[in-house]
């Protein structure tokens, strides 16, 4: 069993593009999808989903709210609040998208007019499935804590189908950056696919989520998009050979990706035989080297 | 004036729009752009410039003075993180990885038994760019989960420096780090693509614009990648902008476009950009 885990740091880099297309071309390898980008959920558009077999409520926020009948605006709460999700205009009020419900206001409450509303809404875990294998993605509600806390629980329910005989491997695509989505979605995986593309932003990104994946000792690999958009660079090679990672493609800018997007299919099954089509069934035979 | 520069979707074009407004705009004012994409900050390297000043950011985090420690347990069943967990001899015991800094367990100590303690989560860095530019950068440290403390931090570094305008360039997604990014803009230029994936996304972070109480303006970038534009749903378009071998080329030697293609129909996008900004904020 792998769990293969696609990031880059950088976003906008082909993340989903190379987590779908190879979701398709693997699909002889049993394949689970985990989307595991909940503050942009994105690959269930590639997939053309909008209908859920399930769809499960996250509720996990906790927000505290001021009893204005007590509160005599003393302001102790505001001092106290390190979120900064406290402020005040003629009263006191709390900033909801940004209270973590941490209860420090409330402990230094001193007419106790503050309550901590535990277990409410903050976002959605939905499943379906598509024709190469069963498919999980989440939501969490826009300004919300915690989304590295959301993918976890998408990963538990995916590990789930490798358990009942689901789903042999797993595909996860993992959001942007290097914060708690990233650590969730490479916690326990086995490989990551690093996407990026030959420019210095995307390879000093591309260092950062190298170093997470060898934190969490997730075997890492390069793949290198849009390789043709900058012919005098050779950085991701570089850095490649001083690492000792293993590039396993390289896919040319090819204008068939966002067409691709617009009609919502996979690359590799909008354009089988475009140039980025091609590129993609080579690295998934690469893939399939160590699916085994 | 303080605008954000924001997006949802990764690879937009959110730093691209930012470092030509912020130079743009620097032709006239004095102004501070704030590189909040803690996780992964580009615009240092689309200006190519090496970040200077770094200052060193940290959290609270609780030490444990057991000679003080009268064995009440309060600090652990008040840790909403369940970051504190107690030894058999009935001690609190800390689990650095989950604690997010919130004090609640200092404050709830009945016995003045918890210390404060510091963790490393990350830098913040000032640049000059040019006489009227400033950079301010945060780095969030590899492997520290939360970048939210760290987006604060940067905040409160670039607010020490003198400006007329401040630019708040922010990371993809639609969490708290980004909520806490874009909540001192007076308006937020929202970054997308004309994909599906792109517009979904947009959706998500004019809700969170809408939920903070402000206006956002769409840019389209890379607007004739498709060849019909998808429905906007009535939001306002500020500009739109095209892929082009120069934008290509200012990005990839982090150089802004008016500076390396003056007279291009690119560069002029990005000063009419600046000025309908100033204008939208004058309005108000």
């Amino acid at each position: 069993m792998a769990e293969i885990v696609v990031a880059s740091g950088k976003g906008g880099v082909g993340k989903s593009t190379v987590s779908s297309s190879l979701s398709v071309l693997l699909k002889d390898k049993n394949i689970g999808i985990v989307d595991a980008d909940a503050e942009a959920p994105n690959l269930h558009i590639i997939f053309d989903l909008n209908k859920w077999d399930e769809e499960i409520e996250y509720k996990n926020k906790s927000l505290a709210v001021i009893d204005y009948g007590k509160c005599d605006n003393c302001l102790k709460c505001e001092d106290a609040c390190v979120y900064e999700a406290i402020y005040h205009n003629e009263r006191v009020r709390i900033k909801e998208y940004l209270c973590e419900g941490c209860g420090a206001c409330k402990v230094v409450c001193p007419r106790k007019a503050i309550e901590i509303k535990s277990g409410l809404l903050s976002g959605w875990i939905r499943i379906s499935s598509t024709p190469y294998g069963p498919f999980v993605t989440s939501e969490l509600d826009v300004g919300q804590p915690n989304s590295g806390k959301l993918v976890t629980e998408e990963k538990n329910i995916a590990r789930g189908w490798i358990r009942e005989g689901r789903a042999k491997n797993l595909i996860v695509d993992s959001a942007a950056g290097i914060g708690c989505q990233v650590i969730a979605s490479m916690s326990g995986a086995t490989h990551a696919i690093l996407v990026a593309e030959p420019t210095e932003s995307s390879l000093s990104d591309l260092s950062r989520a190298y170093n997470l994946a060898v934190h969490f000792r997730v075997k890492p690999y390069i793949v290198i998009n849009k390789s043709n958009i900058n012919p005098g660079f050779n950085g991701i090679n570089v850095f490649a050979r001083e690492n000792g990672l293993e590039i396993i493609g390289e896919i040319p800018y090819d204008r068939e990706v966002p067409r691709s997007m617009a009609y919502r299919r996979p690359l590799v099954i909008f354009s089988p035989k475009s140039i980025s089509s091609r590129a993609l069934m080579e690295i998934s035979e690469n893939v399939k080297k160590f699916l085994d | 004036m303080r605008i954000a520069v924001t997006g949802g979707k990764g690879g937009t074009g959110k730093s691209t729009v930012a470092i030509n407004l912020a130079w743009e705009l620097s032709k006239k004012f004095n102004v501070v752009l704030v590189d909040a994409d803690v996780e992964c900050p580009n615009d240092h390297i689309l200006l190519s410039k090496k970040l200077e000043n770094p200052r060193e950011e940290y959290i609270f985090r609780p030490k444990f003075n057991y000679k003080k420690c009268i064995r009440c347990s309060l600090c652990v069943k008040n840790c909403s993180e369940n970051a504190i967990v107690m030894f058999k001899e009935g001690y609190p015991f800390l689990m650095p990885t989950l604690c997010s800094g919130c004090k609640t367990c200092q404050l709830v100590c009945p016995s003045d038994a918890i210390e404060d303690d510091r963790k490393h989560i990350g830098n913040t860095y000032v640049t000059p760019v040019n006489e009227r530019l400033t950079l301010v950068t945060g780095m969030l440290k590899e492997g520290e989960e939360r970048s939210y403390p760290l987006v604060i931090s940067t905040k409160k570094r670039a607010n020490e420096l003198n400006y007329d305008i401040i630019i708040y360039d922010t990371s993809a997604g639609t969490g708290n780090h980004v909520a806490a990014a874009i909540e001192n803009a007076q308006l937020a230029v929202v970054v997308t693509e004309p994909t599906p994936l792109g517009l979904h996304d947009l959706k998500m972070i004019l809700k969170l614009l809408e939920k903070e109480g402000k206006k956002g303006y769409a840019v389209i970038n890379r607007y004739n990648i498709i060849d019909e534009m998808p429905e906007l749903n009535g939001i306002e378009v500020l500009e739109k902008i095209p892929l082009s071998e120069r934008v290509l080329e200012s990005y990839i030697k982090g150089r802004p476009l008016s500076s390396i293609f003056p007279e291009s129909e690119e560069s002029r996008i990005f000063s009419e950009m600046a000025n309908k900004l100033v204008e939208l904020i004058w309005q108000k």
